[in-house]
């Protein structure tokens, strides 16, 4: 929060600012069609590439093309639900060397702010990954459509930048550190806000007058 | 050295093979057994992948075993009742099939579980299946049933091999011993 330094650095006045500066609503809601959607990642094991699925995810997703101010994505990923095609993997994963999802059974990616660049919307956000946070740029792609529209998107991570697999597992030629995060969401447009995402108390009480 | 067979002796070929994969299933058992107890850790993954390696290795020197065999005129049996004779045709063919079940069996259980499979870090072969709980256990079975018929059936190999050289004082155990002394 503090990096940006044209903003003020309290949340709570951050957005009563955007809201006196926007009377009418926020960017329009989106819903995730699950059946259409994938979020995933590949990685390699000895040598060779694996992917794995994310099953269970929710995406709070708010979003017009001319008012990036007001549009945010903000996803949260039961880390259980990865699924790598491998029972036995998928079983490492959740132990303390790598998600260590009795502790961190979520991970989180919230934008903090979308800019428009000559390639397309970048989103700066905040990952969250076993409780470690990383401000990384994510570029994507939103084709809208008739019924709403589709996000893709595609990001490389380094998994030690959030202790996946530290100490005996760093080593690369096990399990590589290059992690590509993959995204397709299909949307449709929501007609009342995804009641699943958790909201922070300020955005939920300011939300409210927004809408009416 | 005699490379090829002849009607008394089994070649230095042949010879190789037998005891340079003797050796290496005698270390590749012990290390099979001893992996599945490790700790889930890279240290496990290391030595699956050295179970593996070596088991691949088994596999190709298997098929090229078969090969030269198939081009092989063998030594003749010494003298037996026929029954031996069978006894031992019967032990060789189940030695051979097994030579290809177990690494073949390892090889889809690998593939069953989903895992990677890496000759020595040098080549990444392909899975025989995709990912499947019910393959994986099957495959694991067969595994594990081959490895001890396996060590079954070399213990009668040996046993007879024992039998023709104290009891019989044939020249079956020494067409496959190195020879002592001067070799030719």
């Amino acid at each position: 929060m503090t990096t940006d330094l044209r903003r003020p650095a309290a949340p709570a006045v951050l957005a009563l600012a955007i809201l006196a500066a926007t009377p009418v609503a926020a960017a329009p809601r989106y819903a995730v069609v699950p059946a259409q959607s994938s979020l995933g990642f590949s990685a390699t094991q000895q040598g060779e590439k694996f992917t794995g699925a994310i099953r269970d995810f929710d995406a709070r997703i708010e979003y017009a093309a001319d008012d990036l101010r007001s549009s945010v994505l903000d996803v949260t990923i039961r880390v259980k639900s990865i699924d790598t095609k491998s029972p036995d993997r998928d079983q490492a994963l959740v132990t303390a060397d790598w998600f260590d999802v009795a502790k961190f059974p979520t991970a989180t990616f919230r934008t903090v702010a979308i800019r428009a660049t000559p390639s397309g919307p970048v989103g700066d956000a905040d990952l969250t990954i076993k409780g470690r946070t990383k401000r990384i740029a994510f570029p994507f792609t939103w084709k809208a459509g008739a019924a709403g529209a589709t996000l893709d998107a595609q990001v490389t991570l380094d998994r030690l930048d959030f202790g996946l697999g530290a100490g005996d597992w760093a080593d690369e030629s096990m399990v590589g550190r290059r992690v590509d995060v993959v995204v397709h969401l299909t949307l449709t447009p929501a007609a009342a806000p995804a009641p699943a995402a958790p909201i922070p108390p300020a955005a939920k009480s300011t939300a409210k007058p927004a809408r009416t | 050295m005699q490379v090829r067979s002849t009607p008394s002796r089994w070649g230095a070929v042949t010879r190789l093979f037998h005891w340079g994969m003797l050796l290496l299933i005698g270390a590749i058992i012990p290390v099979g057994i001893y992996m599945t107890d490790l700790p889930l850790g890279p240290a496990k993954l290391r030595v699956y992948a050295l179970h593996k390696s070596i088991g691949l290795t088994l596999l190709g020197l298997a098929a090229l075993r078969l090969l030269w065999r198939l081009g092989e005129r063998r030594p003749a049996l010494p003298p037996m009742p026929a029954w031996q004779g069978r006894a031992a045709a019967a032990t060789h063919v189940l030695l051979y099939v097994l030579m290809f079940v177990i690494p073949l069996s390892g090889w889809l259980y690998n593939s069953a579980a989903g895992f990677p499979l890496q000759w020595f870090h040098l080549v990444n072969l392909p899975a025989l299946a995709a990912a499947d709980p019910g393959l994986k256990a099957l495959a694991k079975e067969a595994h594990v049933t081959g490895v001890v018929t396996l060590i079954a059936i070399v213990a009668l190999h040996a046993a007879a091999a024992l039998k023709h050289h104290f009891v019989d004082h044939d020249g079956t155990l020494q067409a496959m011993l190195p020879r002592i002394g001067a070799g030719s």
